[in-house]
């Protein structure tokens, strides 16, 4: 083609293979982790976008129980969400980069990418294939058995199979190298605190040991569900911009064989030839049926004066509208040429629409969120550009003038949360009161802020004391109702936490005290890829801050009103003191010899003291 | 126990078994769940004002529906839980050993166990929590008031009380009055000759209705309720009507403070809702009335502010809705004096014995 040079071209899957580490499929331990993330936070995202109470059975089977960790596991995870149909199957499954996550919302996942990379992952390292059980109706499920051809991103169907079902849902089901005796603990941490901030959901855990963990759906409210939305302005950066302006307009269709045989064949040419009079006089006949890239090659055939055999020899390498100029680059004379364009042509208007794209105000108005005319002319006039200039015009210094100015002017309004899907207080209310049960617990939702164009919420819990270990306060962090587990030191939530002076609010260091933080929004500002914490942006900081201090504030009443922080001392005392006291006087109200065996009920308080120290 | 012997002492007897029976039931709950690994805990009826209502037919106050939780499990419970069962175990002791005791007296046995109460309201607050959740008033388990009205008339009373069990006494053998106290209080019903029992509100007209005779002149048993009538008095009044079958007149001073001692003998108090074994629903509050300080021309001394708001506040009271309990708390507004019962003294000093108590009682029986 246009350069002699060679390039090896990779498949996304063969890319995402080589890069594995980065998707958190480095080593046995952390991939284990990282295919369950993938899969229940799919099966969970797949059942809020219908509105359906989800239901998610997670199994971790060993191959082999008698071989030591590291060793091939089949992980299954089932959903009851609406499935996937069956002929979409082997593509979402069995290809990188292929998911319907693309919109801007927010959404636990990201593209659909990770539960494909946990499939590649299962076959590079046991080279078993991935099992994907679907049904839509609650009828006909469908069974694939695929592997991934990881050269050519495309799946191979090893079996397919339909059979009768009555349950609707979709099961994925791998074989992967993982290390559960390392990665236990994380993985059941995961599900429970998942269970903490979905408490709408019932999920269930075989752990490979036998173990059964499950946790009931405590609440009756969905959440509403996010509407997909258009980025504001404050949310774009150039090369955004550049991709959202090649979106918009056309772009000018290379002249291929391809190409050129679907100019012949809607011309009614495919085994004629004319000259170039004759094809002129043939589009100008069949012009309103053409499509719209055959149109353009046919302006610029027009252009240059070329039939089918002479335009195959050149390049397109300019359209120079403002100059009027096309240049070309001519393989057989290996050569630019130019030719003029005259404005008084029928055809250039055609490319000038189709180079140029909208007018700037009308790019504004209609492919960002909450920009109006008004607004979009405003604008313009603040960036120094004309608003019916044309984006496709837009020179490189330009587009930069543009991006900046689209983050550095303030009248915009403020980046519409509807995109966001909080829990709500009162889901988090009953799922913190169920997960701990407190003494006190108090929740707060922020109303909806933004940082760099993203609109975010914060969400906050805190609880106190009944079941909670002392020994140090405990902070749980969710972003899109994930937990992050990892990382934790650098996380801006812990830095607002720690920076809090917790005597002002008659709250001790090692205090029985677990905070409960969820942010919302379509882009968490993650630090690292492996996106277990969140940077520390200066509006999330803040909203997190106020939300802290309010909790703070109400533990801090409740801690006065009770007086509790004298009463937790001598809470053991006074059961020791007060249980064999009723024991006694109830022994001889019901007129027995022996006193009833209170001890145990000590014996479990005494633990819980224990733990607290 | 012992065998009971006679009649007076079975009752007794059938009554003492039954509180012990209540109290083995509570006992027992809570020993069955400390021994299954249980916090035990206790429903007690809630004698908030909130869920004090006025039954219409019972025409008293009762307790409503509501009732708390008290539970060991909760740590601000722990201890009221605890003084509550050591009462009801108190309380078993003292009904087994037949020995009586006073509100203060629990107050001070209870350090004894370490019950830590931290005064002696508090102490009393749990006795009315076990009569709530018994059901039965204090009496019944030996927890008797210290106040003391005293009673006067020919009633012959048997003890129960250990010693004195089947000694019998007339109460019109002593000029003073015999006190309403625990003996008394527990002792059998035997004999009357009366056909009236007079309560009144003052010690010193009782003095003189005793030495005017008014016992043998009207067949009257006398019983003073020294102002507000205790708790032993109004029992004793109610199964002096229910037992005996005597009915019961009050005489108070002319005051807004007279009507309302008859109107608690007669339909109980807020205070004692979760009880409805001390009222006499028809008992007659005969004077003084408002009316009779014009029509007897008494001498008066004008009402207090305190006075005028206690009658607003009754006039809220359902009970004051009708008859002569609505009509002389209008008087009373309307003459804002009152009169009390010693000023028929201006009179001769027997005006009240010869001249008003037979008018009264005259009209009391149209009432």
């Amino acid at each position: 083609m246009a350069t002699k040079e060679i390039f090896n071209q990779i498949s996304p899957s063969e890319f995402f293979y080589r890069n594995r580490d980065l998707a958190g499929f480095s080593n046995p331990t952390r991939s284990l982790y990282t295919a369950v993330r993938e899969f229940v936070e799919n099966g969970l995202d797949a059942c809020d976008q219908q509105g359906i109470f989800p239901d998610i059975h997670l199994t971790i089977k060993p191959v082999d129980a008698e071989k030591p960790d590291p060793k091939p596991y089949i992980l299954t995870v089932k959903d009851n969400g609406p499935g996937m149909e069956s002929k979409q199957i082997p593509m979402a499954f069995g290809t990188v980069l292929y998911g319907s996550k693309f919109g801007l919302k927010q959404a636990r996942g990201m593209f659909g990418l990770g539960a494909t990379m946990a499939i590649l992952y299962g076959q590079i390292t046991t080279n078993k294939p991935v099992t994907v059980v679907s049904s839509v109706d609650g009828k006909t499920q469908h069974e694939y058995v695929m592997m991934l051809d990881i050269q050519k991103n495309k799946p191979v169907i090893v079996k397919h199979s339909a059979k009768e079902t009555n349950k609707k849902g979709l099961s994925v089901s791998i074989v992967l190298e993982g290390d559960y005796s390392k990665a236990g603990s994380k993985i059941r941490d995961y599900v429970s605190q998942t269970s903490l901030i979905t408490p709408y959901a019932t999920i269930t855990f075989d752990d490979p040991k036998g173990d059964k963990f499950s946790y009931k759906r405590i609440v009756d409210l969905m959440p509403p569900s996010p509407t997909i939305i258009k980025p504001h302005p404050h949310g774009v950066d150039v090369e955004t911009i550049r991709r959202m302006i090649v979106d918009t307009h056309y772009q000018i269709p290379t002249l291929d064989n391809n190409m050129i045989e679907k100019v012949r064949k809607e011309l009614g040419l495919a085994k004629k030839n004319l000259n170039f009079d004759g094809i002129m006089a043939k589009a100008e006949k069949k012009w309103s049926s053409l499509s719209r890239p055959v149109r353009v090659i046919v302006a610029l055939m027009s252009f240059l004066k070329m039939d089918f055999d002479k335009i195959m020899k050149i390049r397109i390498d300019d359209i120079d509208l403002a100059h009027k100029h096309l240049t070309y680059w001519d393989f057989g004379e290996s050569k630019s040429i130019m030719v003029e364009m005259p404005k008084s042509s029928p055809y250039y208007k055609q490319l000038a629409n189709t180079v140029h794209g909208e007018t700037i105000a009308t790019f504004l108005t209609k492919r960002f969120q909450r920009v109006g005319q008004a607004t979009a002319v405003k604008f313009t006039e603040f960036a120094g550009l004309k608003a019916e200039k044309r984006i496709g015009s837009l020179s490189n210094d330009e587009l930069v003038q543009l991006s900046d100015s689209l983050q550095k002017y303030e009248e915009f309004l403020a980046p519409d949360p509807s995109c966001l899907a909080p829990l709500g207080e009162e889901p988090l209310r009953k799922g913190i009161n169920e997960f701990f049960n407190p003494d006190f617990a108090e929740v707060v939702q922020r109303s909806a802020s933004a940082y760099s164009g993203f609109p975010f919420i914060i969400e906050m819990g805190i609880a106190y004391g009944g079941q909670i270990p002392g020994g140090k306060i405990t902070t749980y962090r969710f972003a899109n109702r994930i937990p992050l587990l990892y990382d934790e030191g650098s996380d801006v939530v812990l830095k607002v936490v720690n920076e809090t002076d917790w005597s002002r609010y008659k709250v001790k260091n090692d205090a029985p005290l677990v905070i409960v933080s969820h942010i919302c929004s379509t882009r968490i500002p993650y630090k690292t890829v492996g996106k277990e914490n969140v940077a520390d942006r200066p509006e999330i900081e803040k909203e997190l801050r106020l939300a802290l201090l309010f909790l703070a504030r109400k533990l801090s009443a409740y801690m006065s009103k009770k007086g509790l922080a004298e009463i937790e001392k001598k809470r053991s005392n006074l059961y020791q003191k007060y249980l064999p006291l009723i024991s006694q006087f109830a022994t001889e109200l019901a007129g027995k010899n022996k006193e009833p065996d209170y001890k145990k009920l000590i014996k479990d308080l005494n633990m819980n003291v224990e733990t607290q120290k | 126990m012992s065998k009971p012997k006679s009649k007076t002492e079975k009752i007794a007897a059938a009554k003492r078994d039954s509180l012990l029976d209540l109290l083995k039931t509570e006992g027992s709950k809570i020993y069955t769940d400390l021994d299954g690994g249980q916090f035990p805990h206790l429903y007690v009826p809630s004698r908030s004002v909130r869920n004090i209502v006025y039954d219409k037919k019972l025409r008293q106050y009762i307790l409503g529906k509501a009732a708390g939780l008290r539970s060991s499990k909760n740590m601000a419970q722990l201890r009221s839980f605890t003084q509550l069962i050591w009462l009801a175990f108190f309380a078993k002791r003292l009904v087994n050993e037949k020995k009586s005791s006073t509100l203060r007296d629990i107050y001070y046995s209870s350090q004894a166990f370490e019950m830590d109460f931290e005064d002696q309201p508090e102490s009393d607050n749990i006795i009315m929590d076990l009569e709530a959740v018994l059901a039965r008033p204090r009496e019944d388990f030996h927890i008797f008031p210290e106040e003391r009205s005293s009673v006067f008339g020919d009633l012959t009373i048997e003890y129960t009380v250990p010693g004195y069990e089947g000694r019998r006494v007339n109460l019109s053998d002593h000029p003073d009055g015999y006190l309403i106290g625990p003996s008394l209080s527990s002792a059998e019903l035997v004999d009357t000759s009366a056909e009236l029992v007079i309560a009144i509100e003052k010690g010193g007209l009782f003095t003189r209705f005793v030495e005017e005779k008014v016992d043998k002149k009207f067949k009257a048993i006398i019983i003073d309720t020294t102002g507000q009538a205790p708790r032993s008095t109004r029992y004793l009044l109610k199964r002096l009507r229910d037992q005996m079958k005597i009915p019961v007149v009050i005489l108070t001073d002319g005051d807004v403070y007279g009507e309302h001692i008859a109107m608690v003998i007669k339909s109980g108090s807020a205070n004692a809702a979760h009880l409805r074994e001390l009222t006499v629903p028809d008992a007659k509050w005969i004077g003084v009335w408002a009316s009779d300080i014009e029509k007897y021309k008494l001498p008066t001394i004008p009402m207090t502010e305190s006075d005028i708001k206690r009658i607003y506040d009754l006039q809220k009271d359902p009970r004051y809705q009708e008859g002569i309990w609505k009509k002389e708390l209008e008087v009373f507004l309307k003459i804002k004096r009152k009169a009390e019962l010693e000023a028929f003294s201006k009179y001769g000093l027997t005006n009240i014995t010869d001249k008003y108590l037979p008018e009264k009682l005259e009209l009391a029986k149209s009432l």
